[in-house]
C-alpha cells in the first residue's frame, strides 16, 4: 500500500477513535451525574433521547442547537489549525449579533432576501473579524491569545449593554428591535412539517454548507496551508521566509470572522431581533467541538449534534437534573478527547515510521 | 456627591483593598502555576469553586472550615489540572478551559442541589461584622492579612527554598531538572495545587465579601490576576501591585453607583480595557520581562 | 581494577529502532574509557542507560557490585553516578550556584537552602576542577567552555564517583579539549570512574586508557589501549570495529580553489549587536570555503544574516545571486516535522504555488517528488510525516530544498551550517558529494562546521572564526594538498586566539 493511502487510513481510524472516545466520555460522565443526583441513569438517557432524537420535534431543536456550534466550532477549529486557542468567540458572536441585529432592523422594509441576506453575512464576518482583531494585533506584538480574547468577551458584555442602554435597544426593553422580513431566514418547518414548532431554520443547511467550503479551501489555499506550518513549526517558517506572524492574525481574524456568522442562525434563524445573552454559550462549546471535530466535515457535524443534543437533552431532564449538567459534560468530553488526540498522534507517527523501516529494509 | 470627590475619598482606598483581595490571592496562585511551567488559565474556575465550597462550608462549619474547604478544593482543582496536562501531555490551556467550563456548570449544579436555586446562595456573614466603618472593616478583615501573608509567603519561598529552587527549576527548564534526578510532574502538581488553594481562597473571599456566593460571580477576575502575572513578568510583588490598579478601576463601580446607568457600563469595561491596553504596551517592549522559558513545557 | 559499574547486556529499542542489543559494558576505577563509533551506533543510548536515564528493555546495570533498582537517574544519582549530557543540561534562568547544587541542595530550618554551605561546596569543587567560575553569575550568560566546567562541577558536587560525558568536545576547540582531558585525568586519578561518548578517534588514541566500540547497536570490542605499542595499528583496529568497511572516508574535494572565478559573495566589515566584530569573507564561484571556530565565536549570527533571520549593524554583504542558507538545527529551523514531506520539500515557496489564492496542488507535488527524487531522500514518499523520516534523510530533505532554489541561477551562493551534524556517515558522505556537484556546477558554497575533519575534506579553503572576527585561512597547495595551517593544532591555535588578527 502506498505511503499516502496508509496515511488516510490510519487517520481514519485516529478519527473513529476521537469519536469513540468523546461518545463514551460524554455517556459515562453523564450516567456518573445523573447517579449523584440520585436518579437512575437508564430513565434519564431514555428521557434525553425522547426529547431528543426521539422525536421529530426533538430533532428539530437539537438541529436548532447544533446550528450555532457548527459555526463556533469551524471557527475554533480554524484558530486551531494556526495553533491559536480563540476563546473569545463568545465576545465576537456576541458583537456581530449586536451589529446584525441593529443593521437588521435598520434596512429599508421590503428589502428583499437576496440583498439583505448577503449583506448581513458580511456585517456578521466584520463585526466578529472587528472583536478579534486587538487579540490578533496583540498576538503579533507577543501576548497570548487566551488572556487577550477572554478580556474582550468581558469587554462585548459591557460595551453591548451600553450601546442597548445608549438607544440601540428598543424602547423600554434590552433587545433591538425586530429586523425586516427580508433578513429573517425561514424556519425549517416550513418545509418538513414534522418539525412543526421546532426553533430549527435554515441557518444549519446554510451552516454545514458553509463548513464543508471552508474545510475544503483551507488546505488548497497558500494561505490555509501556510497557517498549519506556522502552527506546527513557526521557526522553520520564519526562516523559509513565511510571514510568521501575518499568518496568525489572519487566521484570528477569520476565526472571529466566523463566529460572527453564527449570528445568522441565532438573530436571523431564531429571535428576529438581537438581546443580551442570545447565543451564550456557543463560543465555549465551540472550543469542545473543535477539538471532537478535529478537522473533518463529519467530525465537526457529529460533534455540534452530540453537544446539540447534550444542550437539548438538558432541558428534558431539568425537572429532575439541573440542565447545568450538561456543561460538566462538555468540559469532561474536551479533556477526553484532548487526551485520547495526543494518544492518537504519538501512535500514528510511530506506525508511520515503522512503515519507513520496513520500507527501508524491504529496499536494502 | 461628585464623582471627583467619591473617586478621592478614604472610601474609596479601602473600596480598592478590599476590591483587591481576590485579584491578588489569585494573581499569587497564578505565579505558583505559571513560575512552575503549567499555563493556568482556570484561576477563573478554581475561584468559582473555592467561592461556592467556602460559602457551603461556612454556613454549617463557620467561616474558618470555609475558608479550609476553599483552599482544599483549589488544591484539589490544581493538582487535576497539573496531573492531566503533565501525564496526559496535552496542552494545559485545553485543560484550564475545561476546568472553567466544568466548575462554571458544576457549581450551578450543586447549588442547584444544596439550595434549590442555581443562580445564589443563601446569604452568610463571612468574616467581617456588619455595622462598623468600611475603613476599620477592611483593615480588620483576616482575608486582608491572608493576602498580604500569601504574597510574602510567595515571594519568600520561590526565592530562597529548596522546593522554591526546584519549582523555578521545573518552570525554567523542565528538562535540565529532570536530568537533576528532580521529579517534575510531582513538583509542577505540587506547585499548582497551591496555586490551585489560593485562587481557591480568592474565590471565597469574594463570596465573603459579597456574603453569598452567585453563579459566575468571579467576572474575569481569574483571567485579570493572569493577565496581572503576565505584565508583571511573573514575579509575585509586581503581579500583586498590577492587581492592586485593576482593583482600583473595579472599585470605581461601587463608587459610582447611583450616577448614570451609561456611566456604570462603561466604568465597567475599565479593567478589561486597561488589561488589554496594558499588554499591548508592555508585551512587545519587554517590559515585562519574558515567560518563564519552560512554560508549557512538557519535561519528557 | 576494581569494576566500579558495569552494564549488563542491555537492550533498548525505541519504536521500530534497535538503539541497542544486547550491549555490555565494565568502567573501572582510575581509568578513563571511551565509547565510539559512528552517529546512531547507541553510544548515546548505552551511556543513558548507564546513567539511569533511560530504562533498558532487558538487562541491567550495576553499581559497584548492586543492582541499579529501580531505574532511574535519581537512584543512579544517588549511588554516585553523575552524567553530563549533550544537551538540555543547565537551566539558564538559574545561577551557577543554583544550577551546581539543582537536586542536592542543602537546607536549614524551613527548607530553606543553606547558601553557604552550598557555596562552600562549590568552592571546594572549583578548586578540585581547577576552575573559577562566578557563583552568582547567570548561567545563560556563560559561554560554551564555562557552561561545560560547570556541567562537571554539579556532577561533582554530588559527589559522583563514576562520571558519564557524552560528546563533551563537539563544541570545544583543540586546546579546550586538551584541558578537558586534563581535568578528568585528575579525577581519574582521585579515584574515580570517567567514561567518554565521542566520535572522534584521536581523542581517543591520545587520553583514554580503553575503548569500546560499537557499531549499529552491538558492542563490537573492547580494548586497552597500549601506548607503548604500536598506536598506527591499533587505531586501525579500532576505525575497522567502528565502520567495518571503509577507513577514513576519502577527500570528495582535493585540489585547490580556482582563483580566476568572480566572487559571488562579498562579506565586508560586517558586525551584529552581540557577536559580529567586522567580519570579512569572500567567496569564488566553484569554491567551497569552510568556516571553522568554536561555537559561540559569532559563525551563527553570520549564516542566521545571510539568510535574513537578523539584521547586521553594519557592514555589507553583496551577493552576485541569490542566497539559500541551510540553517544549522534542522528540527528547529528546517523543517516542520509534523507536516508532509511535500509541504517541506517546497517550505516557503507555496506561494508560487497559488493562482488566484488556490494551490496548485498536483504542481506542488510534482515538484516535491522531483526535489525528493534528486536528493535521494529515503523512502520517496512525499505524504509521509517528515518526522517519519531518519536523521539523514531529513538532512538531504533540507539540502534538496536549498539545492534545487535558485538552480536556474548561475550565480547562486549557497551557506550550509553543519551540514552533516547527526548524520550517519553514508549520509554524510551522500551529502558531501551533492555539495561538491553543487560548486562544481557554479555556486559558492560556504560550510560551517565544528568538524574540522569534514572541513578539510569538503572544502578549498578553511578560514577561522573567532570573536567574531575571521582570524586566519588555510589553502590548499598546487598538488591540493593542505598546507600545514590546516592542521588540528595551527587551526586550533586560531580559534582560541583573543587578539585581533585580521587577514591580508
Amino acid at each position: 500500500m502506498s505511503a499516502r493511502g496508509t496515511s488516510v487510513r490510519l487517520g481514519l481510524e485516529a478519527d473513529f477513535w476521537t469519536i469513540a472516545s468523546g461518545t463514551a466520555a460524554a455517556q459515562l460522565a453523564f450516567a456518573a451525574l445523573v447517579w449523584v443526583y440520585g436518579q437512575s441513569p437508564r430513565a434519564m438517557t431514555a428521557l434525553v433521547f425522547e426529547g431528543t432524537w426521539g422525536s421529530a420535534y426533538g430533532i428539530g431543536q437539537v438541529l436548532f442547537k447544533a446550528t450555532p456550534l457548527l459555526f463556533t466550532g469551524l471557527a475554533v477549529h480554524v484558530g486551531l489549525r494556526a495553533g491559536l486557542f480563540n476563546v473569545g468567540a463568545e465576545g465576537q458572536l456576541a458583537a456581530a449579533s449586536l451589529a446584525v441585529g441593529v443593521l437588521g432592523a435598520h434596512l429599508p422594509h421590503g428589502t428583499p432576501a437576496i440583498v439583505a441576506l448577503p449583506l448581513l453575512a458580511i456585517v456578521a464576518a466584520a463585526a466578529g473579524a472587528l472583536w478579534a482583531a486587538p487579540a490578533a494585533g496583540l498576538r503579533a506584538r507577543g501576548a497570548h491569545e487566551v488572556i487577550s480574547t477572554i478580556l474582550l468577551n468581558r469587554v462585548a458584555d459591557a460595551f453591548i449593554g451600553l450601546m442597548l442602554g445608549l438607544g440601540l435597544a428598543e424602547h423600554g426593553t434590552v433587545r433591538t428591535e425586530e429586523v425586516v422580513a427580508g433578513a429573517r431566514l425561514s424556519r425549517l418547518d416550513r418545509f418538513v412539517h414534522p418539525l412543526e414548532g421546532s426553533a430549527a431554520s435554515t441557518a444549519i443547511v446554510i451552516a454545514v454548507l458553509f463548513v464543508a467550503a471552508i474545510l475544503w479551501v483551507l488546505p488548497r489555499t497558500r494561505r490555509g496551508r501556510e497557517a498549519e506550518l506556522v502552527a506546527q513549526n513557526d521557526e522553520a517558517c520564519r526562516a523559509e521566509k513565511i510571514p510568521v506572524s501575518r499568518r496568525r492574525s489572519e487566521a484570528l481574524i477569520a476565526s472571529g470572522a466566523i463566529a460572527g456568522l453564527a449570528s445568522l442562525g441565532t438573530v436571523l434563524g431564531y429571535k428576529g431581533y438581537f438581546e443580551q445573552g442570545l447565543g451564550a454559550g456557543a463560543g465555549f462549546a465551540g472550543l469542545a467541538v473543535a477539538i471532537l471535530g478535529r478537522g473533518r466535515l463529519v467530525g465537526i457535524v457529529f460533534a455540534a449534534l452530540l453537544f446539540g443534543t447534550l444542550a437539548q437533552g438538558g432541558l428534558a431532564i431539568n425537572a429532575y437534573v439541573p440542565a447545568e449538567a450538561m456543561e460538566v459534560i462538555q468540559g469532561v468530553v474536551i479533556v477526553v478527547v484532548a487526551l485520547a488526540d495526543a494518544r492518537l498522534r504519538a501512535w500514528l507517527t510511530e506506525k508511520l515510521r515503522a512503515i519507513v523501516v520496513l520500507k527501508r529494509e524491504g529496499a536494502s | 456627591m461628585s464623582v471627583f470627590a467619591s473617586i478621592a475619598s478614604l472610601t474609596m482606598i479601602a473600596q480598592t483593598a478590599r476590591t483587591a483581595v481576590p485579584y491578588v490571592l489569585a494573581s499569587q496562585g497564578g505565579v505558583w502555576s505559571e513560575r512552575s511551567g503549567v499555563v493556568n488559565v482556570a484561576l477563573e474556575g478554581m475561584m468559582l469553586a473555592g467561592g461556592l465550597a467556602g460559602v457551603a462550608v461556612a454556613r454549617t462549619h463557620g467561616p474558618i472550615a470555609g475558608v479550609v474547604a476553599a483552599l482544599a478544593i483549589g488544591a484539589a482543582l490544581g493538582a487535576a489540572h497539573a496531573a492531566v496536562t503533565e501525564l496526559g501531555r496535552i496542552d494545559a490551556i485545553v485543560t484550564g478551559v475545561a476546568i472553567n467550563i466544568i466548575a462554571l456548570g458544576g457549581t450551578r449544579v450543586v447549588m442547584r442541589a444544596l439550595y434549590q436555586s442555581s443562580s445564589n446562595s443563601p446569604s452568610i456573614d463571612g468574616f467581617a461584622g456588619r455595622g462598623s466603618s468600611m475603613v476599620a472593616r477592611v483593615a480588620l478583615d483576616p482575608m486582608s492579612f491572608a493576602t498580604i501573608a500569601a504574597v510574602v509567603m510567595t515571594m519568600l519561598v520561590l526565592r530562597g527554598t529548596r522546593f522554591g529552587l526546584r519549582v523555578r527549576a521545573c518552570g525554567e527548564g523542565p528538562l535540565a531538572a529532570r536530568a537533576a534526578g528532580i521529579a517534575v510532574v510531582r513538583t509542577r502538581v505540587l506547585a499548582v495545587s497551591i496555586g490551585g488553594a489560593l485562587a481557591g481562597l480568592a474565590g471565597a473571599a469574594l463570596a465573603y465579601d459579597e456574603h453569598q456566593f452567585q453563579s459566575g460571580m468571579s467576572g474575569g477576575r481569574g483571567f485579570m490576576a493572569l493577565a496581572a502575572v503576565v505584565l508583571s513578568g511573573w514575579r509575585p510583588g509586581r503581579a500583586a501591585l498590577v492587581c492592586v490598579v485593576f482593583a482600583a478601576l473595579d472599585a470605581l463601580q461601587g463608587v459610582l453607583q447611583g450616577h448614570a446607568r451609561a456611566l456604570q457600563d462603561l466604568v465597567q469595561m475599565l479593567p478589561f480595557v486597561a488589561a488589554l491596553v496594558a499588554l499591548a504596551i508592555f508585551s512587545r517592549s519587554g517590559g515585562t520581562g519574558g515567560p518563564p522559558a519552560g512554560l508549557g513545557v512538557h519535561a519528557e | 581494577m576494581e569494576v566500579a559499574l558495569r552494564v549488563v547486556a542491555v537492550s533498548k529499542r525505541f519504536g521500530a529502532t534497535v538503539a541497542v542489543r544486547e550491549g555490555s559494558l565494565a568502567l573501572e576505577k582510575c581509568k578513563i574509557h571511551a565509547i565510539v563509533g559512528e552517529n546512531g551506533a547507541g553510544k548515546s543510548t548505552i551511556s543513558s542507560i548507564a546513567a539511569g536515564l533511560v530504562a533498558p528493555d532487558t538487562g541491567h546495570v550495576e553499581i559497584f557490585g548492586a543492582k541499579l533498582s529501580p531505574h532511574t537517574a535519581r537512584a543512579a544519582i544517588a549511588r554516585g553516578v553523575g552524567m553530563v549530557q549533550q544537551h538540555f543540561r543547565l537551566v539558564d534562568a538559574l545561577s551557577v550556584l543554583e544550577n551546581a547544587m539543582l537536586g542536592v541542595e542543602p537546607v536549614r530550618g524551613f527548607g530553606r537552602v543553606d547558601l553557604a554551605a552550598a557555596r562552600a561546596k562549590l568552592d571546594a569543587v572549583q578548586r578540585e576542577l581547577g576552575s573559577s567560575l562566578v557563583a552568582n553569575a547567570r548561567t545563560g550568560s556563560l559561554g560554551v567552555g564555562d557552561r561545560q566546567r560547570l556541567e562537571i562541577a554539579r556532577v561533582l558536587f554530588r559527589d559522583a564517583q563514576i562520571l558519564l560525558l557524552d560528546e563533551p568536545t563537539a563544541v570545544l576547540s583543540p586546546q579546550e579539549v586538551a584541558a578537558l582531558y586534563t581535568t578528568l585525568r585528575r579525577l581519574a586519578d582521585a579515584g574515580r570512574a570517567v567514561a567518554v561518548v565521542t566520535h572522534k578517534i584521536d581523542e581517543v588514541m591520545e587520553f583514554a586508557d580503553a575503548v569500546t566500540v560499537m557499531r549499529r547497536g552491538h558492542v563490537v570490542s573492547t580494548r586497552e589501549i597500549d601506548r607503548a605499542g604500536d598506536l598506527h595499528a591499533q587505531r586501525r583496529a579500532i576505525l575497522h570495529d567502528a565502520f567495518h568497511d571503509s577507513e577514513e572516508a576519502s577527500p570528495v574535494v582535493a585540489r585547490a580553489g580556482d582563483e580566476s572565478q568572480r566572487m559571488l559573495l562579498e562579506i565586508e566589515g560586517l558586525k551584529s549587536e552581540r557577536r559580529l566584530q567586522g567580519v570579512r569573507l569572500h567567496v569564488r564561484a566553484k569554491e567551497i570555503v569552510g568556516l571553522a571556530g568554536v561555537e559561540g565565536n559569532g559563525q551563527q549570527e553570520l549564516v542566521e544574516i545571510l539568510a535574513g533571520l537578523r539584521e547586521a549593524t553594519s557592514g555589507t554583504v553583496r551577493a552576485r545571486g541569490p542566497i539559500e542558507v541551510v540553517l544549522e538545527d534542522r528540527h528547529r529551523q528546517g523543517l516542520v516535522l509534523a507536516a508532509s514531506v511535500a509541504d517541506n520539500a517546497v517550505l516557503g515557496e507555496h506561494a508560487r504555488f497559488t493562482r488566484f489564492f488556490v494551490l496548485n496542488v498536483r504542481a506542488l507535488r510534482a515538484e516535491a517528488s522531483r526535489r525528493v527524487r534528486d536528493g535521494d531522500v529515503s523512502p520517496p514518499e512525499i505524504d509521509l510525516p517528515v518526522a517519519a523520516l531518519s536523521g539523514g534523510n531529513q538532512q538531504k530533505l533540507v539540502l534538496a530544498r536549498a539545492l534545487a532554489r535558485g538552480v536556474a541561477s548561475e550565480a547562486r551562493v549557497l551557506v550550509l551550517a553543519q551540514p552533516t551534524r547527526g548524520v550517519d556517515i553514508h549520509a554524510a558522505r551522500q551529502i558531501h558529494l551533492r555539495i561538491a556537484a553543487a560548486a562544481d556546477a557554479g555556486a559558492a558554497v560556504l560550510v560551517s562546521s565544528s568538524d574540522l575533519d569534514e572541513l578539510r575534506a569538503l572544502c578549498h579553503r578553511i578560514v577561522v572564526i573567532a570573536r567574531g572576527r575571521i582570524v586566519g585561512d588555510a589553502r590548499r597547495d598546487a598538488d591540493g594538498q593542505w598546507e600545514e595551517a590546516a592542521s588540528n593544532e595551527r587551526l586550533g591555535a586560531r580559534m582560541v586566539v583573543r587578539g585581533d588578527v585580521s587577514i591580508p
